[in-house]
């Protein structure tokens, strides 16, 4: 923005958060130049700490006023960019509004204020019988504000369906100013479902202020099992009789032999190292019908070839599995100095054939790629490992990633599963979308960010530009 | 406003055969601005205000192929004139189902149930369409054909349009395909039954379940002179002020253990009888519950979204106002239908618009009129209750989607 303006807006956003809500010293804002996506960068003008939604009104209006982009922010865990202040302006950071207003569980909801860390919410449950269910992998960082705005899924979406599953109804503030309910603590409201859009909408429709959940019943009991396979074919086609047994696992994931050796080395959890592939399988609800569904799965995976399963014997090995799950991200650190996570879905049933197109795209651009996956949701996140100090590797590692999303999209699946479009897949959305279907999805955003003031570049290509060009593959290790 | 004919003025009906006719007619009848009435199946269309322009009729009846039915991925895609049933038949030939609840399935259609978002009693242990639609084709006012979503279970490319048109009730544009997610059908069901003596008791009935070890399908409260002589249920006991029907599903052996579980639970809780409907008795009450709200053309239907916690209050002010009243309520989710059979057009304005949307309001919720006596003249506000605080934003969304206004003019609460 023009310099000479920020001092007056910096002046008027102090007004209304006080001294102690406002940044503007460029040292204080460098933290806020990326998210997780650290391959485009750029300061905000200003970091805003609301703390209520009034003032969120207030500093919309302001911006407004002053003519400068403005965007919302909670914990910075996007794996997309979505936090990128593209052409600067006002970020609005939301992680000090963060009480939980309110948990009801004879009505069986809570509502929260958007910068309510995810995990928060789980533990002011413990103990009730209830539970959130959404449960991104980032849980202890992740803000609820940004769940809805992402539609967070996780290791549970299989059962239990993603964040817009989960989500009664949400308060947000307009780019405009204003403040609105969508939805809220009675069903079917009269009119259009504007939570289900606003849901998923990545911030560019409107900054959410308050949320609505659905509690969940806590399940009676589990079954986690440890399918162990000599090949990542067996463990996809027992991925497959499972669930053409008509068996709905609470989750179903899978690990591949080069994060296995990772996930080993940092949680000593006791993996065989040789095994081609794993699947994490666990059921969970009536006790009653608990060791039905885990003898039929054991047969299948039987069946299927795999060389042992086992059992989680105890809660807190049931636990140690899952952590290794959750952190397998963390321990790719020991695998190369950096890494880059993608996110592509396709149909459950071409999960051999795309983990095969990985395995040969890898090979063909000399980059080592290791999977750990949300299998049963045909939900991929290979993991391109790679030296990001050396030119010709980058090159390679964007080129496999791109090739891997164009993998998805001929199989009829997508470019991303959980984890946005943000700037970064901007250019695989003419791929998946016609110009017609992405001109909807213009005149929508327009009618609510008019001025295009909220959020700018983000989720759809502008007109005749094609987003941002990628000069850098993804992620480091450091999460 | 006040307008009495109930049924759209249209002078005649197209039915296209293919997505690219229909958008041809679409289009075609947004440069002439001629009013565009989408029907399906035709079982819900007289609810919400009547039309007040004439135009045309849009079946979608013959948009009825199914387009992909990749069963072990547990997704089918078909076109929007399907019927529930064929579609139902379909699937259960690989052991599936869309676990959706919609009267007249022989008739009704999937893109009707999705524009007007139906559901029925497994709403609570399944939830509604909108969670079950993960890909959508359609045309807009303009007539252009749009998509969004894909036929991939987990999805976030884009805006979820998927959302955004379950429940728009075809104003913003014709649904012609969807992609679906599916699940096993069930190996057992049953009902567990009570009477319950009072709404306070009943109340504390329902609060218990919320705490209860068994995961309950659906959960029904029901009340009223029709319910206390029903057949599949038995004569109601003597002091029965409303019955309470617990659905479950699952395994057999799950089920065996719910229905003891539960009927173990009610009798700490003082309910010493109670009755588990099994085998056929389970499916017919299932349907049953599912026909309820329309079974009866006459009088006056109003479904009330309330609170959970307060159904039972709701459900006692609507008796109160006439006890002929007949109450079916989906109670875990705050959902009543009440009818009122005998009520003409006089009888019917008052009681809504003093007696039911003001109690709705007051349990946390709101009212609208789901079928009246057809002489009835309504208002916008006696239909949909007060306006929604967001009509303004759902106005302009409308506006994109539709800028000629020719899609069901009048018809929706944002689309006037
Ligand atoms: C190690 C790791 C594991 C992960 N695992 C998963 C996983 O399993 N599943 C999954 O889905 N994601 C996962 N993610 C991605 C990420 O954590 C999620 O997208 C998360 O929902 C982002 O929450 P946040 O608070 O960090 O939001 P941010 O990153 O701050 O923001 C994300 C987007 O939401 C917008 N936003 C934030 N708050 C609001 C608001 N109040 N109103 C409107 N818009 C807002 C932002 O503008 C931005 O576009 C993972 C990320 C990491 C680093
Ligand atoms: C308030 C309310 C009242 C209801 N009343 C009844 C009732 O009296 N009887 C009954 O059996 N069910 C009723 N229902 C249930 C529901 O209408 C039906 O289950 C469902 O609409 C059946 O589909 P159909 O094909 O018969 O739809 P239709 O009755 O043909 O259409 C219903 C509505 O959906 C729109 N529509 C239909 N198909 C499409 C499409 N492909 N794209 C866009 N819009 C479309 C129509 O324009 C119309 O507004 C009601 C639902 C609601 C919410």
């Amino acid at each position: 923005m023009i310099a000479t303006r920020l001092p007056a807006l910096v002046d008027r956003l102090r007004a209304v958060v006080g001294d102690d809500g406002v940044l503007s010293a460029h040292s204080d804002l460098v933290v806020y130049e990326c998210d997780g996506f650290v391959i485009e960068k750029n300061c905000p003008d200003v970091a805003v700490f609301p703390r209520t939604a009034a003032q969120v009104q207030a500093i919309v209006r302001l911006c407004n006023e002053f003519d400068v982009p403005f965007l919302p922010r909670g914990a910075g865990t996007s794996l997309a960019g979505g936090c990128l202040p593209v052409g600067g302006g006002v970020m609005i950071v939301l992680t000090r509004m963060k009480e939980i207003l309110e948990i009801n569980l004879r009505d069986r909801y809570a509502v929260v204020q958007p910068g309510v860390v995810n995990v928060w919410l789980t533990q002011a449950l413990k103990g009730t019988g209830y539970h959130y269910a959404p449960d991104p992998s980032s849980q202890g960082a992740c803000t609820i504000g940004g769940n809805v705005a992402t539609n967070s899924g996780g290791p549970h979406t299989l059962k239990y369906g993603v964040t817009v599953n989960h989500v009664l109804g949400v308060e947000a503030v307009l780019p405009d100013g204003t403040l609105v309910e969508f939805g809220g603590l009675s069903e079917d409201q009269p009119g259009l479902d504007l939570p289900g859009l606003i849901v998923g909408s990545e911030g560019t429709l409107a900054i959410v202020t308050k949320v609505w959940v659905r509690l969940t019943r806590d399940p009676q009991g589990w079954r986690t099992m440890l399918g162990i396979f000599e090949s990542v074919a067996d463990a996809t086609n027992a991925i497959s009789a499972i669930i053409g047994a008509g068996i709905v696992p609470a989750a179903l994931e899978m690990m591949d032999q080069g994060i296995l050796v990772a996930v080993e080395e940092a949680f000593r959890f006791g993996f065989p190292l040789d095994a081609q592939a794993i699947l994490l399988i666990e059921v969970d609800g009536l006790e009653a019908g608990l060791d039905q569904q885990r003898d039929r799965i054991i047969e299948l995976c039987r069946a299927n070839n795999a060389r042992d399963v086992r059992l989680a014997a105890s809660a807190a090995e049931r636990q140690l599995l899952w952590k290794c799950r959750k952190q397998a991200f963390g321990a790719v650190g020991r695998l190369s100095p950096s890494y880059c996570t993608q996110d592509g879905v396709v149909p459950r049933t071409k999960l051999p054939y795309i983990l095969e197109r990985i395995i040969d795209i890898g090979r063909r651009h000399e980059i080592r790629i290791v999977n750990v996956f949300h299998a049963g949701d045909g939900n991929i996140h290979p993991i391109l490992l790679f030296d990001e100090r050396d030119a010709d590797q980058v090159r390679r590692v964007l080129a496999a990633s791109g090739e891997i999303l164009d993998e998805c999209i001929a199989c009829g699946g997508s470019v991303t599963g959980e984890h946005g479009i943000g700037v970064e897949k901007i250019e695989f959305m003419h791929k998946l979308f016609s110009a017609a279907d992405l001109d909807v999805m213009a005149r929508v955003r327009h009618s609510f960010n008019p001025a295009g003031r909220l959020s700018p570049a983000k989720m759809l290509p502008t007109a005749g530009a094609c987003g941002l060009e990628q000069r850098h593959p993804g992620r480091r290790a450091a999460m | 406003m006040t307008v009495t004919a109930k049924t759209p003025p249209r002078s005649e009906t197209q039915s296209p055969a293919t997505a690219e006719e229909l958008a041809e007619i679409v289009a075609r009848a947004a440069a002439a601005e001629t009013a565009l009435y989408p029907v399906g199946g035709g079982t819900g269309l007289n609810f919400g205000l009547p039309a007040r322009r004439s135009g045309l009729s849009l079946s979608t009846t013959q948009l009825n192929r199914v387009v992909d039915y990749p069963a072990r991925d547990m997704t089918i895609t078909v076109e929007a004139g399907r019927s529930m049933q064929s579609l139902r038949e379909l699937l259960a030939t690989q052991g599936q189902r869309l676990p959706v609840d919609a009267p007249q399935a022989d008739t009704a259609t999937i893109g009707g149930v999705i524009a007007t978002a139906t559901s029925g009693p497994r709403r609570f242990g399944h939830g509604s369409i909108r969670d079950f639609v993960i890909g959508i084709s359609a045309v807009d006012g303009r007539g252009v054909a749009f998509k969004a979503g894909g036929r991939v279970v987990k999805n976030v490319a884009g805006y979820d349009f998927c959302k955004l048109l379950t429940g728009s009730r075809g104003a913003l544009a014709v649904i012609t395909q969807v992609t679906l997610k599916l699940r096993p059908v069930a190996e057992s069901t049953a009902w567990v039954v009570c009477d319950i003596a009072s709404y306070e008791k009943a109340e504390t009935v329902l609060a218990e379940l919320v705490r209860s070890a068994i995961v309950p399908t659906a959960i029904e409260l029901v009340a009223g002179p029709a319910w206390e002589r029903d057949n599949l249920l038995g004569p109601a006991s003597g002091c029965c002020a409303a019955r309470l029907l617990v659905g479950v599903e699952g395994a057999a052996v799950e089920v065996a253990w719910m229905t003891r579980q539960l009927q173990r639970e009610w009798r700490e809780q003082g309910i010493a009888d109670s009755q588990v409907i099994d085998a056929s008795g389970a499916a017919e009450l299932w349907s049953r519950l599912c026909e309820f709200p329309v079974e009866s053309a006459s009088g006056l239907t109003v479904k009330a979204t309330v609170r959970p916690s307060a159904v039972t209050r709701f459900v006692a002010a609507a008796r109160a106002i006439d006890e002929r009243a007949l109450i079916q309520s989906h109670a875990g989710n705050g959902i009543v239908y009440v009818r009122y059979p005998e009520f003409t057009a006089n009888e019917a304005l008052p009681v809504l618009v003093r007696g039911l949307q003001p109690a709705a309001v007051a349990a946390g919720g709101h009212a609208v009129v789901y079928q009246c006596p057809a002489d009835l003249e309504l208002t916008h506000q006696a239909v949909w209750g007060p306006a929604a605080p967001a009509s303004a934003i759902m106005a302009s969304v409308k506006k994109q989607f539709d800028p000629a206004g020719i899609l069901n003019p009048g018809l929706s609460l944002f689309a006037c």
